[in-house]
């Protein structure tokens, strides 16, 4: 431990604004690939051609950006539906039960792989990547799962709500969080009763979404869930509801205070804790800046999130600016996650998203399976999301992106479960799908095409923003120097070869 | 000859000595440069120290949705049984006879003649306290080993990895299949998985391609090393650490890139190593043509190839047998003693039958009563199957009761935590403690 005093000072001095001669091309490359997905030189030039307040402020003030994205068609409430499969489970014979609940599935997963190409779809071209990066942060954070909901209406309704609360207020975005219908059935509060509280919901609110471990105690949970007992689902109307009757109306003592407190007694009370706003901030500077702060940084990231209210906005525009995100190991330091490198790959070389069905089998392939994260804890990510398998895959799957081939998927990479089936006939649909591949002619300029020396630097630039090591330069020299004149599909390997580098799989 | 050792060398020498531990990729490109420089027969010998080819192998079988472990090991002659499954119920002539009291399904002849050598133990009643029912949540149970109520991050076999198994061959673990399951997270990643040995590489067409591939993942070649000094030689005790190594060396901080760029070695490596022995190995038993049947044949042959794997793990889907159970279990059941069978077969034939120990799990029985679809629902408890030369082979523990009153919510309660299991495997099989993985200690059995 370091003396008090020191401590003070020390994070007194945190988070100053980066200094103007500071900020530059690679820094705002830096910026977009953090707070975004990355984009192609145009883009960074963009930004990089604003002072520092207006470049975080082009990403960060987003509500003055128009996105227009429409909702999937089938995302709403479908209670003439829900009530056809009630009567016939109610009702129906053995073989009905099964033809409907079969029907059922199929239309769910169906609906499930087109979210996933929806929400894909607007992290790759909509306007407004750090309004995504923080859904998708949200999503890791709440950690959901499909697999248990069930329900894509339900998980649709969760990403709106992240994407609406993206930077909003922390005690409104965990309260909303709680009474989602997805969140309800996952941490099984739609079970709870005042005879039966469920912990479930009442533990991990505190342990995973917003303490950690060590603040607070085992009575805590117990009293914070009968607290929480009255939030409950409406399954036929698909929303949540308050069920009086349900709710224990005695006296609790949940986090220091007694009285008959309810769920949003709860919510307030956690987010009310001082460790509140160090665990939720020391969570989000390792979204971006790759590695958890020091406690120093993380005394002075919270201190600036609680005096803007527990506002993310004002919080992120002081981490964006602040010289601490740009330092020298926090650049190009960050291993990619599988959307990260997706995304960044399609928006870098200017190429379309591949059909939902191809993302979703290289997600899944690469580890990061959106709308099924592994457990309650979510993606671990880090150095963790790199394995020989995923790194070879990404090596792979470069080459898909960039030839327009089908990447080497099986029928294993779709099945539900492992050695589980359903991943045939995806195959079948696979074998129609047709990849888009990179247009050279759009990323390359003719002289770039034609002179070797300047194809290198020009992959660099776009496609890692900084140097190779000299001798992966000479390697890549190496490369075009074996062809006798350089065709485009010889620049596409190279361009697979660059992608095909340890350096391409960071940020 | 001893300054030049071969590129072979040198990638096993750096992965396995230098680059191999937790901390490995903050070791500075200079002292890696150097001990490049270092004796081959350093090399060699640090590259057997923690994954020998004569150690043990667990072979970890899923059967996944969730068997019914009441129709897989039959208490054919308990009326409790037969009342409550008066549709499913298999009668005396439908099962393989073991004590007189409890038989092995009709299909499972393979495991019926392993149990008959002496090759398999049946543990009865293996469950847990406070069962969940769902296939995800009692999935990760089993996977990570935790109580009921506890969320774990890693894996049990991660977690023997992390605490067993630093600087081994990243092929320490090996999964059969696409993903790797939760059981393999880890701390340090390790483990690799693949379904088709061919899909597990980079793929090209080859030639300059190729090679530049192999050049720009390469570790960086810089100025000649320095002379070794003290510290410079690896402890051959234990594999060679970064801090007996580093000693009196200024450290870096590790990199993201230094990290991947140690994968991308070991990626090479295996996968040049898993293609090479599944073409070169022959299975010298037939098994079925079931995707179990096929993931087993390839086990079979990495082992037969001297791959330095501890764990491999495969699994069988579709025991989720909600409606007509009959006809979906034989055929799963014949499917899993035939393909078990037939590895047996293949190790003694190897001679590797020693060596191996196959360990089957589901995420849960089912309920003691059939329901009205001929099928059954999500129960708890259920028997394990552990298949080995050395194991103490025959029925372990009480076959729980199916006496109405003796059931919780319909389920036969649990006499034998998968924990304890698992504390055998480690402690009798793996030889390493297990408290650190399973998190406290559980009494190994007396299984192996």
């Amino acid at each position: 431990m370091k003396p008090v005093g020191e401590f003070i000072r020390l994070v007194k001095c945190m988070l100053k604004p980066l200094s103007s001669d500071h900020w530059s091309y690679e820094m705002a490359a830096h910026l977009l690939n953090r707070a975004g997905f990355g984009g192609p030189p145009s883009d960074v030039e963009k930004l990089a051609n604003l002072n520092h307040d207006q470049a975080v402020a082009a990403l960060l003030d987003y509500e003055l950006i128009p996105d227009e994205t429409p909702d999937p068609d089938w995302a709403r409430p479908d209670p003439e539906r829900l009530q056809k499969l009630r009567d016939i489970n109610q009702h129906g014979t053995a073989e009905e039960k099964k033809a409907a609940q079969q029907a059922e599935n199929k239309l769910q997963n169906l609906w499930m792989v087109e979210l996933r190409g929806w929400w894909l779809q607007r992290m790759a071209r909509g306007p407004r990547p750090l309004q995504e990066k923080m859904v998708l942060f949200w999503h890791g954070h709440f950690a959901t799962s499909a697999e248990k909901v069930r329900e894509a209406y339900y998980m649709w309704r969760q990403n709106e709500l992240f994407r609406r609360l993206a930077t909003g207020n922390w005690e409104q975005l965990l309260g909303d969080a709680g009474k989602d219908p997805a969140m309800l059935i996952w941490l099984d509060q739609a079970q709870s009763n005042k005879q039966h509280p469920n912990e479930n919901f009442a533990r991990e609110v505190m342990e995973l979404f917003a303490l950690g471990e060590g603040h607070y105690t085992e009575h805590d949970i117990g009293e914070g869930a009968r607290a929480l007992t009255g939030w409950s689902l409406d399954r036929l109307n698909q929303k949540y509801v308050y069920r009086p009757q349900l709710h224990d109306h005695g006296e609790k003592t949940f986090l220091g205070r007694t009285g008959d407190l309810d769920g949003d007694d709860v919510i307030a009370r956690i987010v009310a804790q001082p460790q509140a706003a160090r665990f939720i901030t020391a969570k989000l500077w390792n979204f971006f800046a790759g590695q958890y702060p020091t406690d120093e940084l993380n005394t002075a990231l919270a201190g600036v999130f609680r005096a803007n209210g527990n506002n993310f906005k004002p919080f992120l525009r002081v981490l964006f600016r602040s010289e601490e995100f740009y330092a020298a190991d926090i650049v190009r330091n960050q291993v990619k996650s599988p959307v990260q490198w997706l995304i960044g790959s399609v928006r870098m070389l200017e190429c379309d998203l591949p059909p939902t069905l191809v993302s979703y089998g290289m997600l899944r392939q690469l580890g990061q399976d959106l709308f099924a994260p592994p457990n309650v804890k979510g993606w671990d990510g880090g150095i963790t999301w790199i394995t020989t398998n995923t790194l070879l895959a990404r090596y792979n799957d470069a080459e898909a992106l960039v030839q327009g081939t089908l990447p080497p998927l099986t029928a294993n990479d779709f099945a539900k479960k492992p050695g589980g089936a359903g991943g045939d006939k995806v195959m079948k649909a696979l074998q129609r799908v047709r990849m888009g591949g990179v247009n050279l002619e759009k990323i390359l300029t003719p002289e770039e095409r034609n002179s070797k020396d300047t194809l290198v630097a020009s992959l660099q630039h776009r496609l890692l923003q900084s140097a190779l090591r000299g001798d992966q330069e000479q390697a890549l020299h190496g490369f075009l120097d074996s062809k006798t004149r350089l065709n485009d599909a010889d620049i596409l390997t190279a361009i697979r070869l660059v992608m095909s580098t340890p350096e391409y799989q960071v940020t | 000859m001893k300054n030049e050792i071969t590129l072979q060398t040198r990638r096993e020498f750096l992965r396995t000595t230098v680059l191999g531990s937790a901390l490995s990729w903050t070791v500075p490109a200079f002292l890696a440069n150097t001990l490049t420089a270092l004796q081959s027969e350093a090399a060699d010998s640090a590259t057997q120290i923690v994954t020998g080819k004569d150690a043990t192998i667990l072979v970890v079988l899923q059967m996944a949705g969730g068997n019914d472990g009441l129709n897989t090991v039959v208490p054919y002659a308990d009326d409790f049984y037969h009342n409550a499954r008066p549709k499913i119920g298999l009668s005396a002539q439908l099962v393989l006879n073991l004590n007189g009291a409890v038989g092995f399904h009709g299909a499972m002849k393979g495991f019926k003649e392993l149990y008959d050598a002496g090759n398999l133990a049946v543990v009865q009643g293996v469950g847990y306290p406070n069962p969940n029912r769902s296939h995800f949540r009692s999935t990760e149970i089993w996977q990570t080993a935790s109580d009921s109520d506890q969320i774990e991050k890693y894996g049990w076999l991660g977690r023997y990895f992390d605490s067993a198994c630093s600087g081994a061959d990243p092929t320490v673990g090996v999964t059969i299949g696409n993903q790797l399951p939760e059981a393999f997270f880890a701390r340090t990643p390790k483990g690799v998985c693949f379904n088709n040995p061919q899909n597990y590489r980079f793929m090209s067409n080859g030639g300059a391609t190729e090679e530049s591939y192999k050049k720009l993942n390469e570790l960086e070649m810089s100025s000649p090393t320095p002379d070794g000094g003290p510290g410079m030689t690896p402890d051959e005790n234990s594999g060679g650490t970064i801090s007996s190594l580093a000693a009196g060396m200024p450290m870096q901080g590790g990199s993201a890139v230094d990290f991947i760029t140690r994968t991308a070695l070991d990626a090479q490596m295996s996968s040049d190593q898993v293609r090479n022995i599944a073409a070169r190995v022959q299975n010298q038993a037939v098994y079925p043509g079931s995707q179990l049947g096929n993931s087993l044949k390839l086990v079979a042959k990495l082992i037969g190839g001297g791959l330095p794997t501890r764990i491999y793990y495969v699994s069988q889907g579709g025991y989720d047998t909600h409606t007509n159970q009959l006809g979906t279990q034989q055929r799963l059941l014949g499917d899993l003693a035939d393909s078990t069978k037939a590895f047996v077969d293949d190790m003694k034939a190897q001679g590797n039958m020693p060596r191996v120990l196959v360990m089957t799990f589901s995420e849960f029985g089912r309920r003691v009563s059939e329901n009205a679809n001929g099928g059954t629902d999500h129960g708890a408890a259920a028997p394990m199957f552990i298949v080995g030369n050395k194991v103490k082979a025959g029925l372990l523990g009480k076959y729980p009761s199916l006496a109405p009153q003796d059931l919780y919510q319909g389920d036969i309660k649990y006499n034998v935590d998968f924990r304890n299991v698992y504390a055998s495997v480690l402690e009798s099989w793996l030889k390493t403690k297990s408290a650190p993985i399973l998190g406290r200690q559980f009494e190994p059995l007396p299984i192996v």
